[in-house]
């Protein structure tokens, strides 16, 4: 459950566990899945297809933002407030006359940043928690445990509220907030698997034939983890751009300088009964994203999983 | 030293949106019909109160639903700024304007059923005068001694005159509580007026009950429930859906929503809320009065009306229309955003970045329009949206900040422009004196001239830009009547609601 | 295994000593106080420190932990700074509201994603397999917001079956009018963490579906489908409860949203505002409070799985 969406991503852990143990497979002997199949694989399954497109136009979106919108977004002028949808206006005007296309188109930057930074935060979080949650003495782990345990209990949004408290409410606060608390959840989740890889044969031979701890991680343990890590990171930039259109809602999101689409959804959201088709856009584009970088992650695990892509099943 | 006596940021803080606020007797259609006594009207407001504790807690979201209506005050002040007599049968001042005396109603009771007397009286307003902590304290500084002067009559006396006073008494300073009352303040209310506190459900509602027993007009309503409904497009549903009597501060945008809705009516009424850009006047570059004047000519004040729906008036000065001193001073800093290129680029500021600060729950519309329109002269504005209680602590006591944008609802505020430790860092001799001058005015005609004419120094000085005066709109059921319309979010004095059947 | 369990307790102790710190001296990070809070923009300075001096809050942070600390020992939450009320008495009230929302969401989230889970694996090569993972993966990727709003136009305002904000003032008095007033709000929390729920169900099943003792009874004349309830739900059922049991206290806190859009006074909107108020002391007992949920629950699980495991039995 992801706790309305300003929670943490849900992990699935027979997946976690599936991918390590192909990976660690595939470190010991033969390479089932080569890298140009892997890709062929994502793209031969309709959701990894789906997740890809979604991504790329977001991207692309964000590109062109950078170079041309049709209007300056954050040109307001009230006098031409809600324009509906027309060739001048492709999806209208909001509140106080922007053109909401062009909103939407720079929008995406600040989707993009979310996105990445907040999945950047949990990664390095979740391999910091993870690691010392796994290689370090017995006292520490358990310690690392129950830490993690009282994070998991600090939801993400008063992670985020506190943060705003401090430093005002602002993008910075947003993705560290969201990275933060992600990056637990995936230290909570992995650090089953870890342990089990660091007590797997080859790690013990590693680290019997003398090599340090430091290089167990980067040789061994952090290469196996991931591709868990890569399809976690996916949902978890899905759950970010849910959890920047919550935190808008609430006020603690992107200030007015920066355009952003969990913020256009929040300042047109009392007009739904007036201008719903207004309302319906940065709906609809967060939508969109959300679904592509979920069957992103969907396409990842499945393409990484030999036996799902044997078994044929999507 | 008179000390700040405002209210900025409506309120709460976890509140979201804006409170706006008017008096102005009876909104809503009078269908005749006899009224119905046992009627309960429900009453959707935006802020709550954090506490209810009348002597120490702050904010208009407490004066809005007690005062008049829990506690009454020696005299208290009608929508359009006039100050009757309440529990004083009459009152009187000295020709000097150093002597105050109130003559009290006979038969006054507490809601616990104790007569009023003149001790109560007396204990009630020293114990603002002697304590600190308590608010409306700084508004008796002129005052030396409080007396009983008989069993029905109180006397103030004071070391120099104060046009003010009797509007001061009107507010907290002069209300009168139950000195052999013991309970707790924070969470229970016992006044003279003409409904009881029944029950307050924090982050709910509040319910008042006719009083039976109050000393004058009886209410005409069994019941008031006050909900507290921050999201807009909640309040408006509630409305739609019969939940609620009466929306006050209906957004102006969504109050389409109930054209060709036969049953419910909306009430414009005029407001003292001051949606006020304030500059640090006292830091580089805004202590320079050409950046400031080129700020506030770069801004197209029609499209913020425009912006929030139309519910606003341009505002040019510090003084709104309900206030004494009030002038149109909108062509001080008319919209031209060529003359303020100008002025920057003579203060040597045509490349500037400045930051915003506003409380968050003041919604990013706004803020919108503000970056776009100080982009057109080369400003780039940073907009920190930050909590209320951050904002207190930054501007209002740290006054660590460069613009600020806040609702300045109380009525009658024009002192913090004379007071240079106020957050504005506004420090013009000549206000000081004109406004020193209006307070020892004998008569209210010369209060007045003397504050229309600091009002206007403060504006030419660019003191801070007026975003607009908002007027509020309130959504009334048919049926209903005696709803104030007027600065809804200050006071709302129920003595005259009642429900037609 | 009374060892384990020993150490499992002791562990929680020390979790709840940790936390407690965490929390105290987090908060004492924000900006501003109560006491500014409650002084308001009318305040001189002198009277933000004569109310800073009443409630306490100019002694030495550690005696103030230390007193707080003191009282939890005894089972005292706390009270508010501002109104004086009891943290435990302002909990229950709110948890009224907050629960049953919490449960009712997880009700029908689990009564439209397990059979749809189920169904999804078991004919996840089938057209009608595909749709439904389609459309709980587009369900859940909704904004929360815009999925109350779109079920509020409908329901509320157009149909007008449902209120369409509000919670009754008498509480559960009246049972009808209360339950009411939260269909539409769990139905917006169940549909969008059924549908994730739905996703993770798909894929234990699929997974159970390739076990061995699945495969065996399906050998023995089940159908694959019967075979699956039969004999795979179980473990199904195991990796729900242990996810379900780590989201308790942030489903709760995570109704923050769903609780303003529908004005619905619970613990979520009482948080937030107490944060804004910065009245410390409350929010530091509601932030225990959940956190000692969440712990707890951590603890139960964690003991639970060991004596229903038999691999973990074996191992330890």
């Amino acid at each position: 459950m992801t706790t309305i969406q300003t929670g943490a991503p849900t992990p699935d852990p027979r997946r976690v566990r599936q991918l390590a143990r192909r990976s660690s497979a595939a470190r010991r002997g033969g390479r089932p899945a080569g890298r140009r199949t892997w890709w062929r694989a994502l793209l031969a399954t309709p959701s990894g297809l789906y997740g890809v497109v979604a991504v790329v136009v977001l991207v692309a979106a964000a590109g062109v933002s950078l170079v041309y919108t049709p209007y300056d977004p954050g040109a307001a002028n009230p006098y031409d407030q809600w324009f509906g949808p027309s060739l001048t206006h492709l999806m209208g005007t909001d509140n106080v006359g922007r053109d909401i296309f062009s909103v939407l188109l720079a929008g995406s930057r600040t989707t993009v940043q979310v996105a990445v930074g907040s999945a950047l935060i949990a990664a390095v979080v979740g391999v910091a928690l993870a690691a010392l949650g796994s290689l370090t003495a017995r006292w520490v782990r358990e310690g690392i445990a129950v830490l993690i345990d009282i994070l998991i209990a600090f939801p993400t949004i008063l992670v985020a509220l506190m943060l705003a408290s401090v430093f005002g409410g602002s993008l910075g606060v947003v993705i560290v907030a969201v990275g933060v608390s992600f990056g637990v959840n995936i230290a909570r989740v992995s650090r089953g698997e870890i342990r089990r890889i660091a007590r797997s044969e080859y790690v013990l031979a590693a680290t019997a034939s003398g090599l340090g701890r430091g290089r167990v991680l980067t040789r061994h343990l952090l290469p196996n983890i991931a591709p868990v890590f890569i399809v976690q990171l996916s949902w978890s930039m899905a759950l970010a751009v849910l959890a920047e259109a919550g935190l808008s809602y609430l006020g603690y999101g992107a200030p007015a300088s920066t355009p952003s689409w969990g913020r256009l959804l929040a300042e047109l959201q009392p007009y739904i009964g007036v201008h719903p088709l207004a309302v319906l856009w940065p709906g609809l584009v967060i939508t969109l994203t959300v679904l592509g970088f979920n069957l992103l992650g969907d396409g990842l695990r499945d393409a990484t999983d030999p036996r799902v892509r044997q078994g044929g099943n999507r | 030293m008179r000390s700040p006596r405002i209210l900025a940021a409506a309120g709460t803080v976890a509140a979201a949106a804006l409170v706006l606020t008017a008096c102005t007797p009876g909104g809503g259609s009078s269908e005749s019909g006899s009224p119905d006594a046992d009627a309960t009207v429900n009453v959707g407001l935006v802020l709550e109160p954090t506490d209810l504790d009348i002597r120490t807690t702050d904010g208009i979201a407490l004066d809005q639903v007690l005062i008049d209506n829990v506690y009454e005050g020696l005299v208290s002040r009608t929508a359009a700024g006039e100050i009757v007599d309440t529990i004083a049968k009459s009152h009187e001042v000295s020709d000097d304007g150093l002597t105050y005396t109130f003559d009290l109603n006979d038969g006054v009771t507490f809601q616990n059923g104790d007569e009023v007397t003149a001790d109560d009286v007396v204990w009630s307003i020293s114990q603002v005068k002697d304590d600190e902590g308590m608010q409306g304290h700084t508004d008796l500084a002129n005052v030396t001694s409080i007396t009983a002067t008989d069993d029905d009559t109180v006397t103030l006396a004071l070391s120099a005159p104060d046009s003010n006073l009797l509007w001061n008494l009107a507010g907290r300073a002069g209300l009168v509580l139950d000195e052999a009352a013991t309970n707790d303040l924070s969470t229970t209310a016992v006044g003279t007026g003409p409904y009881t506190l029944k029950s307050w459900k924090q982050g709910d509602s509040l319910t008042l009950e006719r009083n039976d027993d109050y000393w004058g007009e009886k209410a005409r309503v069994k019941s008031v429930v006050f909900r507290y409904i921050t999201d807009a497009n909640a309040g408006i549903n509630a409305m739609l859906a019969g939940d609620l009597d009466v929306q006050t501060a209906v957004d102006a945008n969504l109050a389409t929503q109930f054209d060709g809705n036969a049953d419910i009516e909306i009430a414009r009424g005029k407001t003292t809320d001051k949606y006020t850009l304030a500059f640090n006047n006292k830091v580089a570059p805004l202590n320079d009065m050409r950046v400031r004047q080129a700020i506030r000519m770069a801004i197209d004040h029609a499209a913020v009306v425009k912006a929030v729906g139309g519910a606003a008036v341009e505002q040019g000065g510090p003084i709104p229309e309900l206030d004494p001193g009030y002038e149109d001073l909108t062509d001080v800093a008319p919209y031209d955003p060529t003359k303020a290129k100008e002025l920057l680029a003579e203060a040597g500021q045509s490349n500037l970045t400045l930051d915003l600060t506003i409380p968050s729950f003041y919604g990013t519309s706004v803020a919108t329009l503000l970056v776009s329109e100080l982009e057109k002269v080369g400003i780039t504005l940073n907009v920190k949206s930050v909590e209320f209680a951050t904002w207190l602590n930054d501007v209002y006591t740290n006054k660590d900040f460069q613009l600020s944008y806040v609702d300045h609802a109380e009525s009658r505020d024009f002192g913090n422009w004379a007071n240079p430790d106020y957050y504005f860092g506004f420090d013009n001799a000549d206000v000081q004196r004109l406004y020193q001058e209006s307070v020892a005015a004998a008569d209210p005609e010369t209060a007045a001239a003397k504050l229309k004419e600091a009002a206007r120094i403060v504006s030419e000085q660019a003191g801070a830009d007026w975003l607009y005066n908002a007027v509020t709109l309130t959504a009334v059921r048919q049926g209903v009547t005696g709803f104030p319309t007027d600065s809804t979010s200050t006071r709302l004095d129920l003595g005259e609601l009642a429900v037609q059947e | 295994m009374i060892r384990f369990v020993l150490t499992r307790l002791l562990l929680l102790a020390v979790g709840l000593l940790v936390a407690s710190a965490l929390i105290f001296f987090t908060l004492r990070i924000l900006p501003g106080d109560v006491a500014q809070v409650i002084a308001g923009t009318q305040s001189t300075p002198e009277q933000v420190a004569a109310i800073r001096l009443s409630l306490g809050l100019d002694r030495p942070i550690l005696v103030q932990y230390g007193d707080w600390l003191g009282g939890l020992l005894r089972g005292d939450l706390g009270s508010s700074l501002i109104t004086s009320s009891s943290v435990a008495d302002e909990l229950a009230e709110k948890a009224q509201v907050t629960v049953p929302l919490a449960v009712f969401s997880l009700v029908i989230a689990l009564l439209f994603s397990v059979p749809l889970g189920i169904l999804a694996a078991v004919r996840r090569r089938r057209v009608s397999g595909t749709v439904v993972s389609f459309v709980s993966q587009g369900l859940a990727a909704v904004p929360a917001v815009w999925a109350g709003l779109v079920l509020i136009a409908i329901f509320a305002v157009w149909l007008g079956w449902l209120p369409p904000q509000g919670f009754p003032l008498d509480g559960w008095e009246e049972p009808g009018r209360a339950l009411q007033s939260l269909v539409l709000p769990s139905l917006t929390i169940g549909i969008i963490e059924g549908a994730v729920l739905l996703r993770f169900i798909r894929s234990a099943a699929v997974e159970a579906s390739g076990e061995d003792y699945v495969r065996t009874a399906a050998a023995t004349g089940m159908t694959r489908t019967r075979a699956l309830i039969t004999q795979g739900m179980p473990n199904v059922a195991l990796s729900v409860v242990s996810v379900l049991g780590l989201q308790v206290a942030g489903l709760i806190v995570g109704a923050i949203i769903i609780e303003q859009l529908f004005s619905l006074p619970g613990i979520g909107r009482m948080l937030v505002s107490d944060v804004g108020n910065r009245d410390l002391t409350k929010v530091q007992g509601e932030l225990l409070a959940l956190t000692a949920i969440v712990l707890v629950i951590g603890t139960v699980v964690d003991i639970v799985h060991r004596l229903l495991d038999p691999r973990q039995r074996e191992t330890a």
